[in-house]
């Protein structure tokens, strides 16, 4: 799941030109996980902004019930069907949810409607429970945790190490910050656990970093998933449906 | 061949000191307090954005040490460059007569002054001492021939006092395999516990140059028992630190630090001495150690 939060008030007012009118916009997966952008957020959001002068045309989060914003081929039913009307009659689209869902939003219109983010993305979590998610894993590209037991050095160690600890962890607590866990404390206890300890002597090259490059691209196309960074393909595998 | 490194294939006790670039382009301070240490040391570690504080670099310092007949030990650490810049500068600081390097991870950005600037690591402390062993053997890390190769002596850190040690100990372990010649440690205040973690390490033959830090105050060592990673400061030293009237503290922190340094003498290969700030107590420090001409030592 994205995770998001969302904007300060004034940070989002301060997106909105004179008199401009604004339509709310909320996603029914991720970013109402995160509460910041299911119904009762979209709805608040549109009440809050109408407290403050701001021309609130309606508020909306397209079902069906726990649909992603960013499946863009529902988005976009929905703005043809159900929204048409209203969104007929707005300027711009404040979107709760995540950089993905404002760009379905630019996806599903034509190009006369400005958009505007309403929640800041902060990572790719687990939801460990409705209360709590954290990040696990950060995406890039080249997943290498085999050796750690499958706890990534990238999303759990401050430094993103791959080779073993800095020198600065202290009763298996972050030199960055005492109250967090130190990610290589973690990955030793882990393998200590399972029996591989003998893993933390292998080095580790330095990471493929043109994986973690941006623009990337996944398609499917018949048999073949493929991977692509800017124009060059990362990898290529078949696919078995 | 560096001195620092002849001097430790000859045996003798080795002795290596350092100095911090300063916030500004004033280099007087920084100069004098590496002038204080020729002849009394082999080598001037010179650091590198230490915890993370913007200054001058590393480099541009080792390089007025070198002009001066100083020698330096270029730190680098992993924290501001990407590997494109870390080999460049290694590079760099190769045709500015440098010879020693000592290979760092670096401290998070964010516990320094710039704490919104992003952390680059995209090498680590290993995969950045086989980035000088690749360079030393004439390519790039790309597997690119050099036009004339470096042949730096190449350093690393380990922390004796890490918890667990053994965690540590691999990680020293991959450091050799990836080109580390020397080690210079986390401070050391504890000669016995020191003496056992060299039990463990002995058998791997790399020198190992012990951590002096220079307690300028009681104050100053709980601050370091209760935050830097490693660090038991004796409460019996502590004590007598604080029995110390106040324009005694400096012969106290000199004596102490010759203390520790006797005592390490048979159990290590050097020391390493970290001044912050009080420089100009080191000749004093190694008279008392019993170490004032240095064999060798940085003329
Ligand atoms: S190694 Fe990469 S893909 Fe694997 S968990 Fe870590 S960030 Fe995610
Ligand atoms: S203390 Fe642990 S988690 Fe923190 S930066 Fe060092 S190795 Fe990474």
């Amino acid at each position: 799941m994205h995770a998001t939060i969302q904007k300060p008030l004034e940070e989002i007012i301060g997106y909105l030109g004179e008199g401009e009118k604004v339509f709310v916009l909320g996603c029914d997966n991720c970013a109402a996980k995160c509460r910041s952008g299911g119904v009762p957020e979209t709805e608040a959001m549109a009440r809050r902004l109408s407290e403050k002068g701001v021309k609130v045309v309606g508020w909306g989060v397209p079902g069906p019930k726990g649909v992603s914003l960013c499946k863009l081929s529902n988005t976009r039913k929905v703005f043809q069907e159900e929204y048409r009307d209203v969104l007929a009659k707005t300027d711009s689209i404040l979107v709760l949810a995540c950089g993905l869902g404002v760009h379905t939003v630019i996806d599903a219109t034509s190009g006369e409607i400005g958009v505007h983010p309403g929640c800041d993305a902060i990572f790719g979590g687990e939801m460990v429970t409705d209360e709590f998610i954290a990040e696990y894993c950060r995406d890039c590209g080249e997943c290498i945790i085999d050796y750690t037991g499958g706890l990534c050095p990238l999303a759990l160690c401050a430094k993103g190490l791959l080779n073993g600890p800095c020198g600065g962890a202290q009763n298996g607590k972050c030199e960055v910050d005492r109250t967090q866990d130190c990610g290589w404390h973690l990955i030793y206890e882990r393998l200590r656990a399972i029996g591989r300890l003998e893993l933390l002597y292998r080095y580790q090259e330095p990471k493929n970093y043109a994986k973690y490059g941006a623009p990337r691209r996944l398609t499917l196309n018949g048999d073949q998933a493929s991977f692509h960074f800017l124009g060059r393909v990362m990898n290529r595998q078949p696919v078995k449906i | 061949m560096s001195r620092l490194e002849k001097a430790l294939h000859s045996g003798v006790f080795v002795v290596t000191s350092e100095v911090g670039p300063p916030k500004g382009t004033d280099l007087q301070g920084c100069l004098q307090e590496a002038e204080v240490l020729r002849d009394r040391v082999i080598a001037i570690n010179v650091t590198d954005l230490q915890s993370s504080v913007m200054r001058v670099g590393s480099l541009a310092v080792c390089a007025r040490l070198v002009e001066r007949g100083l020698e330096p030990v270029f730190q680098l650490t992993c924290r501001d460059r990407n590997r494109l810049a870390m080999q460049s500068d290694l590079l760099s600081a190769w045709t500015l007569g440098i010879k020693n390097v000592l290979c760092l991870t670096g401290d998070h950005p964010v516990l320094g002054d710039h704490p919104e600037a992003k952390a680059v690591f995209d090498l680590d402390s290993v995969q950045l001492l086989k980035t000088v062993s690749v360079l030393n053997h004439g390519r790039d890390l790309a597997g690119h021939e050099l036009e004339g190769a470096p042949d730096f002596f190449a350093g690393a850190v380990v922390n004796p006092g890490a918890d667990p040690l053994e965690l540590q100990l691999i990680k020293m372990e991959k450091k050799i395999a990836a080109g580390a010649q020397f080690f210079q440690t986390q401070a050391v205040f504890e000669p016995e516990k020191f003496a056992r973690f060299m039990e463990k390490v002995r058998a791997y033959r790399v020198p190992v140059l012990a951590g002096i830090v220079i307690l300028k105050s009681a104050g100053m060592a709980r601050y370091m028992n209760k935050n830097v990673a490693g660090i038991g400061v004796p409460e019996g030293l502590i004590k007598e630190l604080e029995a110390t009237p106040k324009n005694q503290i400096r012969q106290k922190s000199a004596e102490i630090a010759a203390r520790l340094i006797r005592e390490l003498k048979e159990i290590c290969q050097g020391v390493h001495i970290m001044p912050l700030g009080w420089a100009d107590l080191v000749p004093e420090i190694l008279e008392m150690a019993g170490l004032l001409e240095m064999a060798g030592a940085a003329k």
